[in-house]
């Protein structure tokens, strides 16, 4: 496509994504409420977010997948409250509408298998009405406006004016860098337009490239973004993606996976850990250089040793020093 | 029991009703017999309890005589009061050097020793059953075990008796002594071996004098199993006195002991019967690590460089002896071998054989290596990631599927930057993968046409064609069949050279991560 028609797709998207925002009070509801058993909070839902990532990276499934399931789920939230013990279903049921728009079929997971893997409490049946309640609230249509159409067409028309741009710009890292932010419910405040834009000007720091930057104001000019906009969600998009690659690894919470495995391997597992039966018996350094005290006992399981339940050994009173030192060999 | 013929054997396994009739046969042997020939009774004597102290002494030897007189077993009928008269009064005499202090005298040690030596040192039968597998049948027990079995209550009791002086036994007690008790060690009977492990251990722990000779010895045993014989029965239980040993090792380990570990224990992991011991050598291995840490490389090194190839059994105890080494292993060793064993590890993640796959996948449920690996995530990603990744699409098996993905989920929630990348260049490598299979397709399909239409080239032009003179110097006369081939050849080489060159330059550019 010629830069003039990406523009005015640039436009068109512009105008339209003002359908597809969440409702903000709903997103700042979640956003102030506590760890509590009767409501989303902040936390709840970007750990949710996360699991979303983990299946949609292991079924294989585009970030588009991912990024529009991310804007059902965060339009649902903010506007209808829900249980935590329902988010997990409808995050999945988000995550499947999705797949079924964007993946082509056969590369569609089962809902049976999404559920298996996912480690979910619920059916496929409870699946399947979830779908459709979903679809009714949010008046379901295939194309959303997401933020990723944005870095697409960005990613497009920097790559039309700059010959190697290809190279400079990578739409991969981009769009890790979105998933990145999506992770954290903030985000889903922003316009796309604007969180798609601060992510290409990041990038563009990053890379320093005079000409992308060239282009980047471009855009926003364009679009009319104001500079105050700008700069709110690049600091706040440039302090995400700090946090994100800190070397400080999240501590996996793995008590939360099921580990499952056969009954063979499970017997098999602890056989083991089995307690000796032999007591330890102590090794004697029978050195000459060495004195008869620091050949005491290197006791290492705490059981009694032989010699000392025995009494005749070698180091009592019975065994003379001279014959001690010349039977070396132990 | 006779070897089984091939009639009676189903796809190489015996059918179930003959297994069924062996089974009935409680097998028993011995090598033990009676020097005479005529029946020799025993005439019973006053117990002892009922002695006066001074003649206590002389009844002890007279009955230890006594119970020099060896019995045959196999025959169940003969000689059965005298068989009862000694079995009493070898219980009796375990009873009295049990409960008794001040019974073990100077002149009795001898006595004893030669009543010890008389009743169990003996070749062992050869096995009935060439075949015997210890898993699977039925051992043969010791005909003579009413007698025998008293005979090593009594050795053990006089061994642990408070008044036992190892400097008047080591007289009897010598190497020729233990090298006979050592032979015992491969009897089929484990009631035996139980008794002899026990009693190696003490004599292990009260002389001194023999340490060296028994370590000697046992070194032999192994070496002898794993690179002649493979035949030895006693193996487990030989180990599990060297666990006690091992355990009581001071430090620093002499270098004789961790020769024993390099050229002994660790390739004593390649036997066929390893499922019999492995538990003791585990154990074994493990204490020296506890003792020695910086063991650890050549153990793994060694461990990986014998990992089975062939044997899933195997592979499966391989990897619980590595959980169990790396549940104690210190985090500076582990830098050391985390690349050579992780590239073994997610070799066994992408195993058909589902127990393997699950034991490996299995680590990742263990707090402690998770630690280390999170340490060593920059290290350790990389190598699992490919393979993890591959498994959860291809992997027949559903419980694997689903490990996969809790161990993925891990590795990512440690590091989600290099977790990123990783996914990143392994979907480039896939579509660039895919791309050269395309390459690979449309370059056959040209060759084929290729072929049909050279083919019609060589018969107008037999004589021009560069390459056939290189290739038929010594074909000329007979083999037309060669000539055209070989044309066709060159003409297709030349042909194909430009395409060639392509695909070369896209091999030559390296994956980047």
């Amino acid at each position: 496509m010629d830069a003039f028609k990406l523009m005015k797709e640039l436009r068109v998207n512009y105008e339209q994504e003002a359908h597809y925002l969440p409702r903000e009070t709903g997103l700042r509801l979640i956003e102030s409420t506590t760890e509590d058993d009767s409501r989303i909070s902040a936390k709840c839902r970007d750990a949710k977010v996360e699991d979303v990532w983990s299946l949609t990276s292991f079924f294989g499934y585009s970030t588009q997948t991912f990024v529009l399931a991310v804007n059902l789920l965060d339009r649902f939230l903010a506007m209808i409250r829900i249980q935590p013990k329902h988010l997990s279903c409808v995050s999945v049921s988000c995550l499947h509408m999705a797949a079924k728009v964007t993946e082509e079929e056969c590369n569609l997971a089962p809902p049976v298998e999404l559920i298996r893997i996912g480690q979910c409490r619920f059916t496929a049946s409870d699946l399947c009405r979830m779908e459709k309640i979903v679809a009714e609230k949010l008046n379901f249509k295939s194309k959303a406006v997401t933020a990723l159409t944005f870095l697409d067409l960005y990613h497009q028309i920097a790559l039309s004016h700059c010959t190697d741009g290809k190279e400079i710009l990578s739409l991969e890292k981009l769009e890790a860098q979105l998933k990145a932010c999506l992770c954290r419910i903030s985000f889903s405040k922003a316009k796309p337009s604007v969180l798609a834009l601060s992510l290409l000007r990041q990038e563009i720091h990053a890379v320093q490239s005079e000409d992308m930057l060239e282009i980047a104001c471009h855009i926003q000019r364009h679009l009319k973004i104001t500079d105050a906009e700008l700069r709110l969600w690049s600091e706040r998009v440039a302090r995400r993606l700090s946090d994100y690659s800190s070397p400080e690894c999240s501590k996996p919470n793995h008590r939360k996976l099921q580990w499952i495995v056969s009954r063979r391997t499970a017997q098999n597992l602890h056989s083991y850990r089995t307690v000796p039966e032999l007591p330890t018996i102590p090794e004697h350094c029978w050195d000459e250089s060495e004195s008869e005290d620091s050949c005491e006992d290197v006791m290492s399981s705490g059981e009694e040793s032989l010699s000392s339940s025995l009494g005749s050994d070698a180091e009592g009173p019975y065994f003379p020093l001279h014959l001690r030192r010349q039977h070396l060999h132990a | 029991m006779s070897a089984i013929s091939a009639s009676e054997k189903v796809d190489g396994f015996t059918r179930k009703s003959m297994r069924k009739a062996q089974k009935q046969r409680k097998s028993q042997g011995s090598s033990q017999y009676r020097t005479q020939s005529a029946p020799v009774e025993l005439s019973p004597l006053p117990q002892l309890k009922d002695a006066p102290s001074t003649e206590q002494q002389e009844l002890f030897t007279q009955k230890l005589q006594q119970c020099c007189m060896l019995f045959d077993f196999m025959d169940s009928v003969t000689d059965l009061k005298s068989k009862e008269i000694k079995r009493a009064t070898l219980n009796e005499l375990v009873d009295y050097v049990s409960t008794n202090r001040g019974v073990l005298v100077e002149t009795t040690y001898p006595e004893i020793t030669t009543m010890i030596c008389t009743n169990i040192f003996r070749t062992l039968p050869p096995s009935d059953n060439p075949d015997f597998d210890p898993e699977e049948d039925e051992p043969t027990l010791e005909a003579s075990w009413p007698h025998v079995q008293l005979v090593y209550e009594f050795l053990l009791r006089f061994l642990e008796n408070p008044d036992f002086q190892p400097s008047i036994a080591k007289r009897h007690i010598d190497q020729k002594f233990v090298l006979q008790l050592l032979e015992l060690f491969d009897s089929e009977d484990p009631r035996e071996r139980d008794f002899l492990k026990t009693i190696l251990h003490r004599i292990y722990g009260k002389f001194l004098g023999l340490r060296a000779f028994i370590r000697k010895q046992i070194n032999n045993i192994f070496l002898r199993f794993i690179y002649e014989t493979e035949h030895f029965n006693g193996v487990a239980e030989l180990l599990e006195i060297l666990g006690s040993i091992i355990n009581g090792f001071a430090l620093p380990l002499k270098a004789e002991h961790k020769q024993f570990l390099m050229k002994v224990l660790i390739p004593l992991h390649t036997a066929k019967a390893l499922a019999l011991f492995h538990a003791q050598l585990a154990y074994c291995v493990v204490q020296f690590l506890e003792k020695d840490p910086t063991l650890t490389e050549p153990v793994i090194r060694g461990l990986l460089k014998f990992w089975p190839k062939t044997c899933s059994q195997k592979e499966v105890m391989f990897l619980g002896e590595i959980e169990e080494i790396l549940d104690v292993i210190e985090p500076t060793q582990f830098k050391k071998i985390q690349e050579p064993l992780f590239k073994q590890i997610s070799k066994c993640v992408a195993n058909p054989h589902f127990q393997v796959a699950e034991r490996a996948l299995y680590f990742w449920n263990n707090e402690y290596i998770l630690s280390l690996i999170e340490e060593n995530i920059d290290k350790v990603l990389p190598i699992m990631f490919g393979s993890l990744y591959r498994i959860s699409k291809e992997h027949w098996n559903p419980t694997i599927v689903a490990l996969v993905y809790n161990v993925l989920k891990t590795l990512m929630e440690m590091n989600c930057t290099l977790f990123d990348e990783l996914t990143s260049s392994y979907k480039a490598d896939r579509q660039r993968e895919k791309k050269k299979e395309q390459e690979r397709d449309e370059l056959w399909k040209e060759l084929d046409e290729l072929r049909l239409s050279s083919s019609a080239l060589v018969q107008n032009n037999s004589h021009g064609l560069p390459g056939v003179q290189n290739n038929n110097n010594n074909n000329n006369s007979n083999n037309n069949d060669t000539q055209d081939k070989s044309a066709e050849a060159a003409a297709v080489t030349s042909e194909n050279k430009d395409p060639d060159d392509s695909v070369a330059a896209n091999e030559s550019s390296p994956c980047a991560k």
